[in-house]
């Protein structure tokens, strides 16, 4: 008998999440089915993790009314959740008269989206808030309210929290078909609990089949699908592909510093993370759908990018490159969250590309006041938990704290990534959360190992060792990633 | 709760393989009292998965392997009493001063403020923070060794294009999963990259029935010594592509080939010479870099060729009492070489810390040696240079690599205008660590500088 809830969500990337986290308040049926073994795999984690101020977006889309809204909520949700956030305001550099002239529209274009406290800067001000930002810019547009996350850490504490206030996460659960149990019935509107609405949707996965009275559909790059599936419209997603490179750490973060956007793009941007490592972020090409190679000629056009805005960057000190895809819907230069037009108790959060990351809680909160305006009525769970227990960061406690913890479990003394001090009961610690880490990436995503410079030269083997003891499976079932994503495929010498 | 214990040792030695092993035990013989750190649970460092032959020509005069080269070490340092800690990391030396990024800021993150109470070592000594399974400890001491060796260049530092599917390891990865995982890490293997760690990785992996494609290289020259090339490659029939380089990696999950395509002479690849190899693995030995993070944390200035700290003839830092040696300082062609290395820079490093101690005498500050200060370079075809500087009147060693392979050239030792010394013709190889004396006498007619310079006889 397929498992019923009130509301399924399609896809756990920072969107899907940060739904589940919103609705997790409420006295509702939630399940949360991701295609990939873990949280964020998609465009979710392959973006510059920056949270843009929202000056970028035409005023009047719903991306200008979410990408402001998202950005003040940042604050607010890091700290209930958890995750790293720096709001350390972004400068937009110009470098001649037609680039100021442009940055009066970004300014204006700001001020209509609600974009707090911005301002059009002389040269002396910029090397005040950015000493290595570019002498040859000439202007800059300062924006107080821009930050930086790491962008699948939003998404996973979104996840943890949802997890802690009841919400199901089933990885692994690609959407096979949706059969419309009921056809032409509106959602009945005022009083009555979701659970007394009819089920609308049997959603079949390869792990089993589950009943929804609503669907919401945050799908990513597979949010056309969905609503085929679901007899929502029919819409066409393009893959914008972007190459990002991350650069060894500073010893001070640098701040965000962005050049005049393109018709298409944010341009080549170069900003600190909150591990100070520096990130150009990114590229922006349309590739076939799946595409996430890097191309030298991209690498290339983001070094040479960045040493435009920030032209003492040592950029041969290359972390990881990487590329992301995001899917947008054509012929809508926006977002598309609303409720189906043809399919009742269907609900879109799709085309969500850049600026996705920022926009996540706004959209959130969006999608929470759709479903009111259809008539669900939300009751607040009296046990719900909007604080997220951030996991123990062992390489940003104090010395005092790191010796606490050793002394509790000598496991937190015994270090097993060395460029970044993950221990190894961090590890464990990561493997065994909700949801949990079941990959060599997802343990890295959840606690850094293998993220530093050596890129898991020397943990890897220790760190597969801990997954395969941890989940009780042996070496050749521990994957990378997702898929057949194998490390080793067996022992050399069966005697030994 | 959360106490931090405190130790105190004449010389700390930060790493416990060959570089370590042998600072600790040099500065041990010298009457300093030594501990060893060292993060994993044996001492050995890397030797411990170079089960091929090759290690002690040198040193022992006869032939061992990495693990039975490491066991004499290791047997030497429990009869004498030198104090190892094991699964041990060193964390920071004086707080990481100079470093700003524990704690710097945003994210409502604290300032760790307990940092600054430590940036201030007892006089003219240093601290050297350590996280063991037992607590964290506070080392005091006179002396740091760092003998951290290096890391492994990866396939983001060299930029190769392509899919980011599992099956692309760095050699010694790779190494590490066969030697001491017995775990075979794919089939089909490509390597990119002649360095020894490539070479020496083929053979292994041939030896253990993976089919070995070939080793592509993007030089025209091989990386590695000449007998590795041929105990490793043409003994097993493995093919070596010169001027050949890795362009692509292929598949979604895992490996499924490479794209190759040879370069021009700018190293760029030439179009329309791609060529798709089916394999499941990517092997990369493109490279080794001297690990200094600590290093730099604790304010030591590195040489941006070598990647390792300048250092004087006794292999002292510019942070004074912080030495360096083996593979943390430049990367090294033979174990046997860097035991020499360490063996200087752990007697030198005693020596200071005893000196602190009023029980003997160092040599910087020995009364009748004549203190210089004197700048070295490396020019022509000579790459780089240790140490970087000299600080005293003293016979010494000047060591170096040459850029590229050179068939007939000469070392020219000048110091202002003047040549000091000039070598007879002869060839030189990039994979060869060259040592060229410096005697007293030549040392006598040095002005403020000196450079060494390898000069091709054909070019000049």
């Amino acid at each position: 008998m397929a498992q019923t809830f009130d509301i399924v969500i399609a896809g756990a990337g920072v969107t899907g999440c940060a739904i589940a986290r919103q609705l997790a308040r409420y006295d509702l049926s939630i399940c949360v089915l991701e295609a990939a073994n873990d949280i964020a795999l998609g465009a979710s984690k392959a973006n510059g993790g920056l949270v843009h101020a929202g000056y970028d977006p035409a005023p009047g889309t719903v991306k200008a009314k979410v990408n402001a809204r998202g950005c003040a909520l940042y604050g607010m949700w890091s700290e209930e959740l958890g995750f790293l956030f720096r709001r350390t305001g972004s400068i937009v550099l110009g470098f001649s008269e037609e680039d100021r002239a442009h940055l009066e529209v970004l300014e204006a274009n700001g001020r209509a989206n609600g974009v707090p406290d911005l301002e059009i800067i002389a040269p002396e001000r910029i090397r005040e808030i950015e000493p290595r930002a570019s002498r040859e810019a000439t202007c800059a547009l300062w924006c107080p309210s821009t930050g930086y996350v790491d962008p699948f850490d939003v998404a996973i504490a979104c996840a943890e929290n949802a997890a802690a206030n009841g919400v199901v996460f089933m990885r692994s659960a690609p959407v096979r078909a949706i059969d419309n149990l009921i056809e032409n019935a509106p959602l009945q509107a005022g009083g009555a609990p979701l659970s007394s609405q009819p089920v609308r949707f049997a959603i079949h996965t390869p792990r089993g089949t589950v009943r929804a009275r609503i669907l919401i559909n945050a799908a990513g790059s597979g949010a056309a699908e969905i609503s085929a599936m679901a007899g929502g419209e029919a819409f066409q997603l393009a893959w914008r592909q972007g190459n990002i490179v991350v650069l060894d750490k500073e010893p001070r973060a640098l701040m965000p510093l962005y050049p005049v956007p393109t018709p298409v793009s944010k341009g080549v941007i170069v900003t600190g993370t909150v591990h100070d490592n520096t990130v150009i972020t990114a590229t922006a090409a349309l590739r076939d759908p799946g595409d996430r190679d890097t191309y030298v000629s991209d690498v290339e056009a983001l070094l040479a990018g960045a040493r435009k805005l920030v032209p003492d960057l040592d950029t041969r000190r290359v972390v990881r490159s990487f590329a992301g895809g995001r899917a947008v819907i054509q012929g809508l230069n926006d977002f598309l969250i609303s409720p189906s037009s043809t399919a009742h108790g269907l609900f879109h959060a799709a085309g969500i590309q850049s600026p996705g990351v920022a926009s996540a809680p706004a959209v959130a909160e969006l999608m929470e006041s759709l479903l009111r305006e259809a008539g669900v009525t939300l009751v607040e769970k009296p046990d719900w938990q909007p604080r997220r227990r951030a996991p123990e960061d062992f390489d940003r406690s104090t010395t005092e704290h790191q010796n606490e913890l050793i002394e509790s479990d000598p496991a937190w003394g015994r270090i097993v990534c060395r460029c970044e001090t993950v221990p190894e009961a961090e590890i464990v610690a990561a493997i065994h959360r909700t949801p949990g880490a079941v990959s060599v990436e997802g343990v890295k995503r959840r606690c850094r190992a293998g993220m530093g410079r050596c890129q898991s030269g020397f943990c890897q083997s220790r760190v597969l060792e801990i997954l395969a003891r941890e989940l009780d499976c042996h070496p050749e079932d521990v994957l990378l990633e997702d898929g057949g994503s194998w490390i080793v495929d067996g022992v050399l010498k069966e005697d030994r | 709760m959360g106490e931090i214990r405190t130790r105190d040792f004449d010389v700390t030695v930060i790493g416990g393989g060959p570089a370590g092993m042998g600072a600790a035990l040099a500065a041990h013989a010298t009457g300093a009292s030594t501990v060893i750190i060292e993060r994993n649970e044996h001492l050995g460092g890397i030797l411990r998965q170079c089960i091929h032959p090759g290690f002690g020509l040198t040193h022992f005069k006869e032939e061992l392997t990495g693990p039975e080269y490491a066991q004499r070490f290791i047997d030497k340092v429990s009869e004498s009493g030198i104090e190892t800690m094991l699964g041990s990391m060193a964390l920071a030396i004086n707080g990481g001063k100079g470093n700003e990024r524990r704690g710097g800021g945003g994210a409502g993150i604290p300032a760790d403020d307990v940092c600054a109470e430590r940036e201030a070592p007892a006089a003219d000594g240093h601290t050297v923070t350590v996280m063991t399974e037992s607590g964290m400890v506070e080392i005091s001491c006179r002396s740091v060794v760092l003998a951290m060796g290096c890391r492994e260049r990866t396939r983001s530092e060299i930029k190769i294009p392509g899919s980011r599917p599992a099956g692309v390891f760095t050699a010694g990865l790779a190494q590490r999963y066969i030697n001491i995982e017995n775990l075979r890490p794919g089939k089909r293997v490509v390597i990119l990259g002649s360095g020894d760690i490539g070479l020496i990785m083929a053979r292994r992996c041939a030896l253990e029935g993976l089919e070995v494609e070939g080793v592509y290289e993007l030089m025209p020259y091989a990386n590695g010594l000449h007998r590795n090339v041929k105990n490793c490659l043409e003994d097993f029939g493995i093919p070596l592509h010169l001027s050949t380089t890795v362009t692509r990696v292929i598949g979604r999950d895992r490996v499924e080939a490479v794209e190759v395509s040879r370069v021009d002479a700018d190293l760029s690849p030439i179009p329309g010479t791609e060529q798709i190899i089916p394999c499941d693995a990517l092997l990369l030995s493109v490279g080794l870099i001297p690990d200094n993070e600590i290093a730099q944390a604790a304010g030591v200035e590195l040489d941006p060729r070598t990647r390792g700290a300048r250092v004087n003839q006794d292999l002292q830092t510019g942070v004074p009492g912080i030495f360096s040696c083996g593979n943390v300082l430049h990367v090294h062609d033979l174990a046997d070489n860097v035991t020499a290395e360490a063996e200087r820079a752990g007697k030198a490093a005693a020596l200071r810390a005893l000196a602190g101690r009023g029980t003997t005498g160092s040599p910087a500050e020995d009364a009748t040696t004549r203190r210089v200060d004197i700048a070295v370079h490396a020019s022509g075809l000579a790459g780089y240079v240790v140490p970087s500087r000299i600080t005293r009147v003293g016979s010494t060693k000047l060591f170096f690599r040459v850029k590229r392979p050179v068939d007939q050239a000469k070392l020219v030792i000048r110091s202002g205008g003047e040549v000091i010394f000039t070598g007879k013709p002869r060839g030189f190889k990039p994979s060869i660590m060259e040592a060229a004396p410096l005697t007293v006498k030549m040392l006598k007619r040095v002005g403020e500088e000196l450079t060494l310079s390898i000069e091709s006889i054909e070019e000049l």
